[in-house]
């Protein structure tokens, strides 16, 4: 009698079971259970507001071309330093310290018979990786984030000169120049900050680039040894050539459209929303402004015509004047770039610090090589032009000191 | 959205004609036809719809074939066997040849083959038609550190070891072709073991060592523990000597048992790659991973009239480190599945998972999916 009570009870429980089962699967059709779409503005790799739906396509494809991972089959190498974009650039924001490149050359001789102007770390079988001669000008760079590159690239010419005040003329300490570069000879005069006359950097810790498609190019060649046909011959390690089968690939590595694709998903990569505004950030912010630190971070800088309409005419709160700064003796990396000397480093943007941590494993890694943990070590660590910046911030009591750090860090 | 639902539509109509079709199956083995004493032959497929996402956006690949392929064995003597199997799988997606071997049994307790056969890594790599399993997907163990299906050419014996604590014990040794340098020349991002998993060649023509060895504690439990070892490494290159040979290691442990009426069922497995020095911080030299999984028969039969259907439940947890040295790449992930069986060999799937996908800076990526598929030998 127990043995049939017992076994209608399991039969009732298994039907209860698939009742569950399947009532709980419904549900998963519905719900959250198949992941939801993160909040637009939290994350660094969500395209601007106001794309077509063209450009929006092109953004996918972008993405994808910019996660892909190179396989040695596929033409890594011979010798590089990560397989992918996104590798370099966690989740489109920065690097960390175990991504930074070392750039490296003998005063403005980019130093290319000995491997120069960057070292690669890594080689396939057959090939050897490089390592840095003796004497040489060494400067080491996180990678920076990437979202945003667009309204940068947008930005005019005149709008960044307007900032300029290269002999100091207004005395105020801080000088500021542009970084005058020549692009490279495979960008077209059409292509934003190509062409044969020099251009005004905005890309690159020093400026030192122009066009952002040749920044694209560069990064497929020195930091993934991938082949384009703007840059169709291999990298190799002048000091130690990799077999010939080493790198079997057919050349370019990569076409046109997948370089295309990459600019232009950079290019409508949105920056994260700001916080939202607290009375301590308002403060902060009044203080940040009180302590000249706008004297280079340049709160809002308005963008010029471009061809995606929806990064085009905007206002944009980058905190960067894209100038050239001396930093002082204990930021000198000593290593000319382009016009760019040994001391001088372009006004680092501040956006995106917000949500930053949550990319880096919780950890913040700020300044041209990540030396930084902190906003406020940061703004220790500023010298030269930015001294007086810092010193009005060492200034201030402690809780000026905290409301200035939370305004910067809810950019 | 039309065409989706369009093709949920085309996928039950066939599948009602596929489950309805063909003769019945006897036991839980698959349909074959003709005669297994002589030439018996078969085949199954497998459709997937499914509605992934990788957090929030829907993949726009809904449809695929999840395995197709077919088989013919021949009894060429009371000793000798010989068979054939061949599969388009997604997880490699390519067509596999599966078996190509000729059996030739010794004594009851020993025999040899030879030919193309499925390496012995594991229940998972030996038992992973779909109809028979009752997940849509295979565990990450199996598709990222396994490589299933993982078919080799090669030869070697199998047979029974007698009984060790009361327990009867059963082998497998071969020598196989072995993995090939693709675990690092063509994975992206990362050592990848399914990417140099070889069929019928040998880019490195030094042969791997596989076997299993395996106790049966009691008629539904089994213990098994697999590896295969070999040199997987190009040396030279255009006659140019390139590297030093290098050694890839696979190690599994493997479980099924039943217990309080439940299926059991759970696989670990470790990887070991002697990477070369180049590309080492970023190609992994250890990796590991575990699934567990546990199923129940729900309604046996699915109706009163309905003889020989089943409905069963099943959950599964499996996780993988694909770089044992950094805190990311790694997949974490559950699964769950509801198996309508309206006879043996042929299953109407509704499964759902919920994965987290970790990149090597660590940063976390949900995706999910709810998945209809119906597999079936004809």
């Amino acid at each position: 009698m127990q043995s049939a009570i017992s076994r209608r009870w399991g039969c009732w429980l298994d039907r209860a079971a698939v009742a569950f089962c399947a009532g709980a699967l419904l549900a998963v059709g519905c719900g959250k259970l198949l992941t939801t779409e993160p909040e637009l503005g939290e994350r660094f790799d969500q395209p601007v507001a106001g794309l077509d739906n063209g450009e929006l396509g092109d953004f996918q494809d972008g993405q994808v071309q910019f996660r892909r991972a190179f396989s040695i089959g596929d033409g890594l190498g011979p010798i590089f330093n990560n397989s992918s974009c996104a590798s370099c650039h966690s989740g489109d924001g920065r690097g960390r310290p175990e991504n930074v490149l070392v750039r490296f050359s003998r005063g403005v001789d980019l130093a290319l018979s000995e491997g120069g102007p960057q070292i690669q770390t890594r080689a396939v079988p057959g090939a050897h990786s490089e390592s840095l001669p003796v004497g040489v000008d060494v400067s080491h760079r996180l990678p920076p984030a990437v979202f945003g590159v667009g309204f940068i690239e947008a930005i005019t010419e005149s709008t960044i000169l307007s900032h300029a005040d290269p002999s100091d003329s207004d005395q105020d300490g801080v000088s500021g120049r542009p970084n005058w570069v020549t692009p490279a000879p495979y960008v077209p005069a059409t292509e934003p900050g190509g062409g044969t006359a020099p251009r005004i950097g905005r890309f690159g810790r020093k400026a030192q680039v122009a066009a952002l498609m040749q920044q694209v190019v560069e990064a497929y060649h020195q930091d993934m040894g991938v082949t384009s046909p703007q840059r169709p011959t291999e990298n190799v390690n002048p000091l130690a050539p990799a077999v010939p089968g080493a790198d079997d690939a057919e050349d370019p590595e990569v076409g046109d459209a997948q370089v295309h694709d990459v600019s232009q998903y950079l290019r409508m990569l949105a920056p994260p929303t700001p916080g939202e505004w607290t009375d301590a950030r308002r403060r902060g912010e009044t203080l940040f402004a009180g302590a000249r630190c706008t004297a280079c971070h340049l709160p809002t800088t308005r963008t010029g015509y471009h061809e995606i309409e929806a990064i085009s005419g905007r206002d944009v709160a980058i905190y960067s004047d894209f100038l050239l700064h001396d930093m002082g003796d204990g930021l000198a990396d000593n290593r000319p770039d382009g016009d760019a000397d040994g001391r001088e480093w372009r006004t680092a943007p501040l956006w995106g610090l917000r949500i930053a941590r949550e990319f880096l494993n919780g950890e913040l890694f700020l300044l041209h090589d990540g030396r930084a943990h902190t906003v406020d070590e940061a703004i220790r660590l500023h010298g030269g032009e930015g001294a007086a910046a810092r010193d009005a911030f060492l200034a201030l009591p402690p809780s000026d000191r905290a409301a200035v750090l939370d305004f910067v860090e809810s950019r | 959205m039309r065409t989706r639902v369009a093709g949920y539509a085309i996928a039950v109509a066939a599948g009602t004609i596929l489950l309805w079709s063909g003769p019945a199956a006897a036991g839980g083995a698959p349909i074959v036809h003709g005669r297994p004493d002589k030439i018996a032959w078969g085949a199954y497929g497998e459709i997937r719809i499914a509605e992934d996402r990788v957090r929030g956006v829907t993949d726009p690949e809904w449809f695929s074939f999840g395995r197709v392929g077919g088989f013919l064995t021949a009894r060429a003597s009371s000793r000798l066997d010989l068979a054939a199997e061949g599969a388009y799988d997604r997880s490699s997606e390519d067509f596999t040849l599966e078996r190509l071997e000729a059996a030739y049994r010794l004594r009851p307790s020993l025999g040899f083959h030879a030919g193309i056969f499925l390496v012995p890594l594991g229940r998972s790599n030996l038992n992973h038609e779909s109809p028979l399993y009752e997940f849509d997907e295979r565990s990450l163990v199996a598709t990222q550190l396994i490589g299933v299906p993982h078919a080799q050419l090669g030869a070697g014996a199998q047979g029974g070891l007698g009984t060790a604590n009361e327990w009867p014990l059963t082998f497998e040794v071969d020598v196989v072709t072995g993995y090939g340098e693709g675990i690092v020349m063509d994975a992206a991002g990362g050592t990848r073991i399914a990417s140099g998993r070889l069929n019928y060649g040998d880019d490195n023509g030094v042969p791997a060592l596989a076997g299993r060895i395996a106790a049966h504690p009691s008629q539904n439990t089994e213990i098994g523990l697999a590896a295969e070892t070999g040199r997987y490494n190009r040396t030279v290159i255009d006659g140019v000597e390139v590297d030093q040979a290098r050694y890839a290691h696979v190690v599994v442990a493997d479980l099924a048992s039943r217990a309080a009426g439940f299926d059991v069922a759970a696989e670990a497995a470790v990887v070991m790659v002697d990477v070369p020095p180049g590309i080492g911080t970023l190609y992994a030299e250890r990796q590991w991973g575990a699934a567990f999984e546990a199923s129940r028969p729900l309604l046996n039969p699915l109706f009163r009239s309905w003889k020989g259907s089943s409905l069963t439940g099943a959950i599964r947890a499996d996780a993988v480190d694909l770089d044992r040295a950094i805190l990311g790449d790694s997949r974490m992930r559950v699964s769950a599945s509801l198996n309508a069986r309206p006879r043996a060999g042929t299953v109407a799937r509704v499964g759902w998972y919920y994965e987290l996908r970790r990149d090597r800076f660590n940063n976390e990526t949900p995706a999910a999916g709810l998945t209809l598929s119906l597999s079936s030998y004809f």
